[in-house]
Formats: structure tokens, C-alpha cells, sequence
């Protein structure tokens, strides 16, 4: 499903050249639930976002869905993005100003879904995710574990080719933290692919394979054994 | 503290150049506006304030129905007034200039305000006296009082007292010298007493209104009861005595000849507020300065709502600040305090660019208004003190207690930049910036509208390469046995030599002014209608030169005898009222000639375009010869080429053989005739300039808060964006807000544009009907200069990194 060969993305400021990515390659398959670990600065989340579509990389190829995704216009890139990813962020990133509901329903009316099949499917995927009951209220009144369930709603809305979640329990206590990753461990039973950025150890073992970075490149690869079911809370 | 503050102040200022310049200049700007407004207003009203006399001194006015008043009237009241012990003074007086010329010492120098009045006249207007004494200035007929000033253009350095000028065959001693400091509704350049023929002539006649008339009460309070009393007086010795000698009664002589109302007028409401038509110095537009004041405040307004907006705007940006500030134990007040010292500072600045502005824009002001206003006076200075506390308190305590009031936990935790508070007024100042600028877009496409409509209206008459000429009569022709022949003759032998002259087509005269209108009209009745006609005698030929067209009949002809004898014209305004179907041929009784109407002229604009045009009477000069007298302008029709040598070679005859004194004085009368409404043209342009500011100050608004409110959205925008949302997606997003609020802007200013506009129309009887156009124009210039500034702002937030917003908030 992804390809990426050799890719390199540098910063440069006035006196400086960073490399964040150096000659990273990667392939991750249908289905496959991936882990990327490393400390501050290992390029862990920039290779993400790369991958995401919501940055560039300054060298190499990435191909998704047998597509050459470097060098798209913003345009290509937006539907590319709009079509195959769902997005699952550490501190949520839901709109404020808009309820639950409009927040999950947003990406449909992006991909220009007609309204009535919206309804259904918010309603749908919301008592999945045992939220219904807040689909009338804002953000700021759920809880954290409640707001990133609302996220990954969102993300899932669109049934996404791949999921992107940047340390999605990064600002949830460890109660919902479970809860989010047992979400995306079901997710991943029932098909989905996940690519997750993560500190946790902990979080990296509900997935197949581990990926540890460091200075801008893959230094290790483990594949994980599914033995964490033991240690649920 | 101070000096923390300013730090900070000056660190916002170096990081903010373009807004903080932009909101200095938005609030000067109107700040600038309402000095100037100020400075005309107080212009305005200072108008015989230094006149100790202001509320005592009464000038007689005349109501004669219609909504005409006369300015002037009879001089017969006197003897009867004699034991009245509330009429401390009275004066009669010419109750306007004259322009004569004098010599002094092969000097020749005209008095542009010459007045002339009965001696008392220092008593009514008590200028200060540099030499002579008030008490006996005008003492005689040969007496001269002057001006300071126009008694250095004769004499220079010289002691003007004792001095001789001659006028015509007549000699003038200098009796008096004095000067005037401050606005005076008479502020002449000199002044004579010259009044006893006048009085001597009218002595008796109760039937001329031919003088200005002043009284001094000793108690203004009953103002009225003088006034009723004159009214009885006159009907007592005018409407009883004709209505008896006409065999009617006094009721029935008042319905065919109208009613004559006197009233007494103040001096100090003489300038704005007047009934009648004016002092010399002419009257005051009030509604013109009611237009102006309001307006500027309105500019004002909408500047300060900027400030405020920017000022609540920018605040969320330094929330840290202050959250910081209070933990480090700063009080509410104190950042009240702080935030009110930086709006003091941006106040001052604004006013000082402010008044830069208005120093060096005054003359083009000035020259707007016809007035020589300065930046002056303790008065000016104070009401500046008053814009200053003013804008303080409206600009700037409101942003100082929203900023006092933000929660400290809530802004050091972050997340302060999406603080929804204070959301809602900025959106109701916006909507309210909208509708101020829909009102003034609106309002100056209909005045664009009217004066337009007033300058192509087709006004019956064609003024198109038609000279007129200002012909001056010496006042010994007047003396003379027979001064109408000497005057007819003298005009004939000019008409005669002008003729000759290569490239004059045609010479003429009627006694009246296009766009001046004319001196005399009489009343007449006709089948038991009253006519108060407009009197318009002319020489042949003058209603076909200027085109002037015939509904009945036909012009004057000069090889019908009768037609200087006593044939007459009516135009269609006078017809109407005679209610008259058939009037050729029928004869009329006008001031004791018997007239036959030989033609109904069409009505055409003489006054000026936006007045109802009058009813008029014509006949040739010699049909009634006392109107020769008021021959004043020759016109002077002349071929298209070579304009400019055909004055060059009138002139040269002019000054040869018809007058050697007076400077010769033409003008085109389609240039003077524009003279009409040049005031309604002035407020046009003025209407249009103060549209280009205010709806720069809204832009700028607009821009600023799209910019903030986009800022402020830039997460959201990130997030969408992230979702898939496209660029086209985004900008309707982001821009629907500003659409819904110009269109509650602008349905806001509906009503009060259409209502106030039409209040404005009603100034003319020729008037355009508002239509729906300027509202759809004002709509979709509104709309389409919203959406390039917020679309604009839009699309470069769209531009950005989302990542920086995603990661970092």
C-alpha cells in the first residue's frame, strides 16, 4: 500500500541545514499496524506528515496505492488525502466552534457525499464508537478520552485506505489511553491499516511492528507479539 | 510604570507598523473631519455673538403668504410708534451693499460694501471705533465711516479723519474709522447715511416695502406684542382704507391681494435660522452645516469603532502579557490603567496628525465654503480638549476593561488565541462599520443622481454663448428729468455699436438675471384670482435669443406698434393660476395699464433649476418705462469662432466709450447660471470625498478584523484543510460570514438612507424619485469590495503551513 524509498526531507534556515529524514525506506502493506518510536527530533513525525500529504519531502519517492505521491500539486495532494487517509491527532485538532456531529460529518461533505447518506453514516460510525449520545455537544464539553473517540470517528468516517495517528494517547490519561488503542487494535482486526507515531512502549506493542528511528533514520525493526492482552485494564 | 509601559507600548508599535500607522491615520482622519466640521460650525454661530444688541436688536420682517417673506418694509409706521416705551431705537437702512466708485488723489477705488443707513447705525452694530466717535459719525449725508482696512486702500498710513473722496459730483468727509473683529450679519466696508430721499420718497406710501428696518427693545420678551401690533397698525391704515376705496371688504381685499404678517427678528438667529432672505452678508446653509456635522461625526464614529476593534482584536494577542501582569500581583485598574495611557498616546498623535491635516488641507476647505476660516480660539481649542476626552473614553475604556478581564489561568494555559469573548462585538462594530459605509455609498449615488439630473434638466431656455454684460448707471442719470429716456437712449446706442462689432450675433437686454432672477414683481388679479407676478420686461428679440420657446401666441414684435404699448406675455406658471383657457387677446388690469396678452411663454428655469418656477409677466421696456430702470445687463449673443477676440474687442469699446470707471464685468451666463446650484454641486463633491474616506476607514477595518478573526481561525482553517477541504471550500468558508454581515449592514442602513435623502430632495421642486438603482449599485460595490479584501486575506491563509498550527496549538 505505501512505498517509500530513500526519502529525505532537510530544513534549512538561514545558517543551519537539518536533515529530519535522511534515505528513509519503508513499505507498509493492506492491513499491516505499524509503530513509529523514537526520541524528540528522530524524524518520526515528519516522515507522518510526509506520508500524511500535510508536508513535503525534499528527495526520494513515496508511493501510495501504486501512486507517486512527490512532486503533486496542492490540489492532487488534497484529494489524495481526502480519498485515503483519516487522521488521528494527539491533541484532537476537532473544530471548536462545531458539534460533534459537524466535526465527524465534515470529511463527507468534503468528499461531497449527499446529506441524507451523511446522517446515516455519523450516526452509524458514532454508536460504534458509543458516542451518540454527544453527537449535539462542542468539544470543549467531553471528556479527553470522549474527544479523541470523536477523532477517530472523524477519521474513520470516510473509510480511510490508511490511518495516521500522531501519539494519539499522548494527552489522554491511561484509562482512555487503552481505550483509544484497543479502538485502533479492533480497527485493525477488521481490516484497517494504521500507522501510529507513539513514545509508549506500551502503546507500540498493540501493533505488529515496531519501527525505531533515530536522526532521521530507521535504525531497528521488530515485529510484536499480541501478548499485551493480559496486562487490560 | 510609565516608563514600562511605553517599552511595551513602543515594542507593539515596532511590531505592528502597518496597523498602528493605519489606525493613527484611520482615527485623524476622523478626527480631521469633525474639525473641520468644528471650525465651520463655530463660524457659523459666531455670527453677531459679539454683538451686545444680539437679543435686543430686532430686524421687521414680512410674511406675505406663500412662504415669502420680505425683507424690507415701509417706512410709515414711525409716527405711530412714537409712544410705544418698550422701542428703545429704530433704523431704517438700504438693507444691502452697493458697490460704488470712488476717487481720492487720481485714485479710483470701489467700496465692494458700501451700506447705507440712518445714523444710528453704530447704535445697532457697534463695531469698535479706532478714530472718531460712534454718537456723531454719520451726522450727515457727507458723512463717510470706514472700515480700517478701506481706509488704508484711499489713504494709506495718512489719518483718513477730515479726508475727502468724491463720488460722482458729490463729496464725502471721513468721519470715522472702525473695525470688525468678528462675524457680523452687516459687516460693510463703509458706511454712509444717505436715507433721507429714500424715507422723504416713501414718507407716506404704505404700499412700499422698499427699506430694511431694525428696532431696539428694551425688553426682547415681548418681541411679539411689537410684532402683532405692527400687523394691526398696517391693516388698520392699508387693508381697511383700500378695501373701502375698492368697495370691498377688508376680508375679501385680503384674499385677492394677500395677507401681510410683520414679525420681529433677532439678530442672533438672523444668520441660520432667518425666515426672510438674508442679510447682506448673506444667510447660513444650516441644513448644510446640520449635513456637514453629521457626517462627521458619523466618520468619526466609524473610526473609533475601528480603534476599538483593533484595540479588542490585538488585546487577545497580548493576553499572555497580561495574564503575566496580574499574576506578578498588577490589579485590574492597574491594566485599565495601562491600556488607557497607550489609547492617550494614539489619541494625542492622531489629533496632532489630525490638525496637521486639517492646517494643510484649510485652504482648499476654505475655498469650498467661500470663507476664510483659521485654526483659532479658545473655543476651538476647548472643543478640541472635548474630541479628545471624547475619543478616550468611547476608544478606549472599553477595550482596557475587556482586556482587565480576561481570566489569568485561562490565558497562561494558552489556547487564549481562540477566546470567543468579545467575538460578538467586534461582529456588531463590523456590521455597524457596514452599514455606515452602505449609507454613505447609497446617499452620495442619489445626491451624484440629482445634481446630475439639476445640470443636463432641460431648462427652457439656452444660455450658450450668451454674454452678460453688467451695465452700470450713474446715479446723476437718476436725477435727471426724464431718467428711463436717458437710460433707454444710451442702452440703444450701445446696442447699436455693439452690433458692429465682428462675431456679435445679437444684442438685447431684459430687466432680469438668469440664475439672479429679477427686482421687481407685482401682484394682479385676474377673474377674481390674486397673481404676485414675476415682473420680466425686455427688449425685442430677447426671449427668441435665448431660445426661450412659445406655448401660445407670439413673441414681441417690433413692427407692431401695440406691442410697446400695451401688449403683454404670461408664462404657463401665471396662466395657471388665472385659469384663463382661452388668453390670447384677453386683457388684463395690471398696476393701472391695460394689457392684452399676446402670447403664453413657456415656463423656463430663470432662478435656478431646483426651485418650482414662478409665475412671470413680460412686456417690452416702453409698455411700462419704470422698469428701465432696472436694465442691469446687456446680453450679448455671439458667433462660435473667435470668442476670445470678440470680448477682446467688446471690451476695448466698453472701456472707450460706454465706461471709463467701472472695470468692464461679463460672464457667460451659462457659467453664471451654473452659480445656482453650486452649492447642492459642492455638496456632491463633498458627499463623494467623504464616501472615498469612509469607505477607506471601513476597508481598513475590514481588512484588520479579517485578518484577526482568520488568525484566529487559522487551526480550524489547518484542520479542514487536513480533512481534504479545497481551497474554493475554504475561501466560502471563511468569507460567508463578512457576506451575511454586509447584508445586515447594509439592510441596516436602508431606512435611514431613503428616509434622510428624501428629506434632502425636498430642498428641490425639481427632484429625481429615489429609485432602486443606487441600492443595488451601493449593494454590489459593498459586496464586491468586501469580498476582494476578506477573499484576498482568505486565500493567503490557505497558503500556510498546516502543520505549524496542527503541532503548536
Amino acid at each position: 500500500m505505501i512505498q517509500i524509498k530513500n526519502l529525505s526531507k532537510v530544513f534549512r534556515t538561514e545558517e543551519v541545514e537539518t536533515k529530519a529524514l535522511s534515505e528513509v525506506s519503508l513499505t507498509i502493506n493492506q492491513g499491516d499496524f505499524v509503530s513509529i518510536m523514537g526520541s524528540s527530533g528522530s524524524g518520526k513525525s515528519t516522515l507522518l506528515n510526509i506520508v500524511g500529504l500535510l508536508d513535503s519531502a525534499s528527495g526520494g519517492s513515496y508511493e501510495l496505492l501504486n501512486q507517486e505521491m512527490i512532486g503533486l500539486k496542492e490540489k492532487q495532494k488534497s484529494k489524495a488525502r481526502k480519498e485515503n487517509i483519516g487522521f488521528i491527532f494527539q491533541n484532537f485538532n476537532l473544530i471548536d466552534e462545531l458539534s460533534v456531529y459537524d466535526n465527524i460529518e465534515l470529511p463527507l461533505i468534503y468528499n461531497n457525499v449527499p446529506s441524507s447518506e451523511r446522517k446515516q453514516k455519523v450516526e452509524t460510525i458514532a454508536e460504534k464508537l458509543n458516542i451518540s449520545h454527544r453527537l449535539k455537544h462542542y468539544p470543549q464539553q467531553l471528556s479527553g478520552g470522549q474527544q479523541q473517540r470523536v477523532a477517530v470517528a472523524r477519521a474513520l468516517i470516510n473509510d480511510p485506505k490508511i490511518i495516521l495517528a500522531d501519539e494519539p494517547t499522548g494527552n489522554l490519561d491511561s484509562k482512555n489511553g487503552n481505550e483509544v488503542m484497543e479502538l485502533l487494535t479492533d480497527l485493525h482486526a477488521n481490516g484497517a491499516t494504521i500507522m501510529m507515531v507513539t513514545h509508549s512502549d506500551y502503546d507500540a506493542s498493540f501493533s505488529q511492528r515496531t519501527i525505531n528511528m533515530k536522526d532521521g533514520a530507521v535504525i531497528s525493526e521488530k515485529v510484536n507479539q499480541r501478548n499485551v492482552d493480559v496486562f487490560k485494564v | 510604570m510609565i516608563k514600562n509601559w511605553t517599552t511595551i507600548f513602543i515594542y507593539h508599535i515596532k511590531n505592528n507598523k502597518l496597523f498602528t500607522a493605519l489606525n493613527i491615520l484611520g482615527l485623524s482622519i476622523g478626527i480631521a473631519g469633525l474639525i473641520f466640521a468644528i471650525l465651520y460650525w463655530n463660524d457659523e454661530q459666531s455670527y453677531n455673538d459679539w454683538n451686545p444688541g444680539k437679543d435686543t436688536v430686532f430686524q421687521v420682517l414680512v410674511d406675505i403668504g406663500e412662504e415669502r417673506v420680505w425683507t424690507n418694509a415701509p417706512v410709515t409706521f414711525e409716527p405711530l410708534l412714537k409712544d410705544d416705551a418698550n422701542i428703545e431705537k429704530m433704523m431704517y437702512c438700504e438693507n444691502w451693499y452697493e458697490s460704488p466708485l470712488y476717487k481720492y488723489n487720481g485714485k479710483k477705488i470701489i467700496i465692494e460694501k458700501l451700506f447705507n443707513s440712518q445714523n444710528n447705525f453704530f447704535d445697532f452694530f457697534p463695531f469698535e471705533f479706532v478714530k472718531g466717535n460712534p454718537k456723531t459719525a454719520l451726522q450727515n449725508e457727507n458723512s463717510i465711516a470706514m472700515k480700517e482696512e478701506t481706509a488704508a486702500l484711499f489713504f494709506g498710513t495718512e489719518n483718513p479723519i477730515g479726508k475727502q473722496i468724491q463720488y460722482e459730483d458729490q463729496f464725502l468727509t471721513v468721519t470715522a474709522v472702525y473695525k470688525i473683529t468678528q462675524n457680523s450679519s452687516i459687516a460693510p466696508d463703509a458706511v454712509v447715511n444717505n436715507m433721507k430721499p429714500r424715507i422723504d420718497r416713501d414718507k407716506t406710501s404704505w404700499g412700499n416695502f422698499n427699506n430694511g428696518w431694525y428696532i431696539k427693545l428694551k425688553d426682547p420678551s415681548k418681541a411679539g406684542e411689537i410684532s402683532k401690533k405692527l400687523t394691526s397698525i398696517y391693516y388698520q391704515n392699508k387693508t381697511i382704507k383700500d378695501a373701502k376705496a375698492e368697495g370691498i371688504t377688508p376680508k375679501e381685499f385680503e384674499s385677492k391681494y394677500g395677507k401681510f404678517n410683520f414679525f420681529l427678528e433677532p439678530l442672533s438667529i438672523s444668520r441660520l435660522h432667518t425666515q426672510g432672505q438674508g442679510s447682506p452678508e448673506g444667510k447660513g446653509n444650516y441644513q448644510f452645516l446640520l449635513i456637514m456635522s453629521g457626517l462627521s461625526i458619523l466618520i468619526l464614529v466609524l473610526s473609533i469603532v475601528n480603534y476599538i476593534n483593533l484595540a479588542t482584536a490585538n488585546a487577545i494577542r497580548r493576553a499572555k502579557e497580561v495574564g503575566v501582569r496580574k499574576i506578578v500581583g498588577a490589579s485590574k485598574t492597574e491594566i485599565i490603567k495601562q491600556f488607557l495611557f497607550e489609547t492617550v498616546i494614539t489619541v494625542l498623535s492622531s489629533i496632532l496628525l489630525a490638525l496637521a491635516i486639517v492646517e494643510l488641507s484649510l485652504p482648499y476647505y476654505n475655498e469650498f465654503l467661500d470663507k476664510t476660516l483659521i485654526i483659532y480660539g479658545n473655543q476651538f481649542y476647548l472643543q478640541i480638549i472635548l474630541i479628545f476626552i471624547i475619543t478616550v473614553i468611547f476608544a478606549g475604556v472599553f477595550p482596557a476593561i475587556y482586556v482587565s478581564n480576561f481570566e489569568t489561568l485561562k490565558v497562561l494555559k494558552g489556547n487564549f488565541g481562540r477566546n470567543k469573548s468579545g467575538v460578538w462585538l467586534r461582529n456588531g462594530m463590523l456590521i455597524l462599520q457596514f452599514s455606515i459605509a452602505s449609507f454613505f455609498i447609497i446617499g452620495s449615488y442619489i445626491v451624484y443622481e440629482q445634481v446630475h439630473y439639476l445640470s443636463t434638466k432641460s431648462l427652457g431656455f439656452s444660455g450658450s454663448q450668451v454674454l452678460e454684460i453688467f451695465y452700470f448707471k450713474p446715479e446723476a442719470v437718476f436725477k435727471a428729468k426724464n431718467p428711463e429716456q436717458l437710460i433707454f437712449d444710451r442702452y440703444t446706442t450701445i446696442k447699436n455699436e455693439l452690433s458692429k462689432i465682428k462675431g456679435v450675433q445679437q444684442v438685447t437686454t431684459g430687466a432680469f438675471r438668469f440664475g439672479g432672477g429679477n427686482d421687481s414683481s407685482s401682484g394682479f388679479s385676474y377673474k377674481g384670482n390674486n397673481i404676485q407676478g414675476q415682473n420680466l420686461a425686455v427688449d425685442f428679440g430677447m426671449l427668441e435669443m435665448m431660445k426661450i420657446e412659445m406655448a401660445q401666441g407670439r413673441y414681441l414684435n417690433p413692427k407692431i406698434a401695440s406691442d410697446t404699448i400695451n401688449s403683454m406675455m404670461v408664462n404657463e406658471a401665471a396662466l395657471k393660476i388665472m385659469n384663463e383657457k382661452n388668453p390670447i387677446g384677453k386683457i388684463v388690469d395690471w398696476n393701472d395699464h391695460k394689457l392684452k396678452i399676446i402670447g403664453v411663454v413657456k415656463d423656463f428655469s430663470l432662478f435656478s433649476p431646483q426651485g418650482k418656477v414662478p409665475p412671470m409677466v413680460f412686456f417690452h421696456f416702453k409698455t411700462v418705462d419704470w422698469m428701465i430702470g432696472n436694465i442691469n445687463h446687456i446680453y450679448v449673443k455671439l458667433e462660435a469662432e473667435n470668442t476670445e477676440q470678440t470680448i477682446g474687442a467688446i471690451e476695448k469699446f466698453w472701456t472707450a466709450k460706454v465706461d471709463s470707471d467701472y472695470p468692464f464685468h461679463y460672464d457667460f451666463i451659462d457659467k453664471s447660471y451654473m452659480r445656482t446650484y453650486k452649492t447642492y454641486v459642492k455638496q456632491k463633491n463633498l458627499f463623494s470625498l467623504l464616501n472615498v474616506i469612509v469607505i477607506m476607514i471601513a476597508l481598513f477595518g475590514l481588512f484588520a478584523l479579517a485578518s484577526y478573526s482568520i488568525e484566529r481561525r487559522m487551526k480550524e482553517i489547518a484542520i479542514r484543510k487536513t480533512l481534504g477541504a479545497e481551497t474554493n471550500a475554504l475561501l466560502k468558508e471563511l468569507s460567508k460570514q463578512y457576506i451575511i454581515f454586509s447584508l445586515i449592514g447594509f439592510l441596516i442602513a436602508l431606512f435611514p438612507v431613503y428616509y434622510l435623502l428624501n428629506r434632502w430632495l425636498e430642498n428641490f421642486a425639481n427632484r429625481i424619485d429615489i429609485s432602486i438603482y443606487p441600492f443595488i449599485i451601493g449593494f454590489a460595490a459593498l459586496l464586491s469590495l468586501t469580498l476582494l479584501v476578506v477573499l484576498s486575506k482568505a486565500y493567503q491563509a490557505t497558503r500556510v503551513d498546516v502543520l505549524k498550527y496542527l503541532k503548536y496549538e
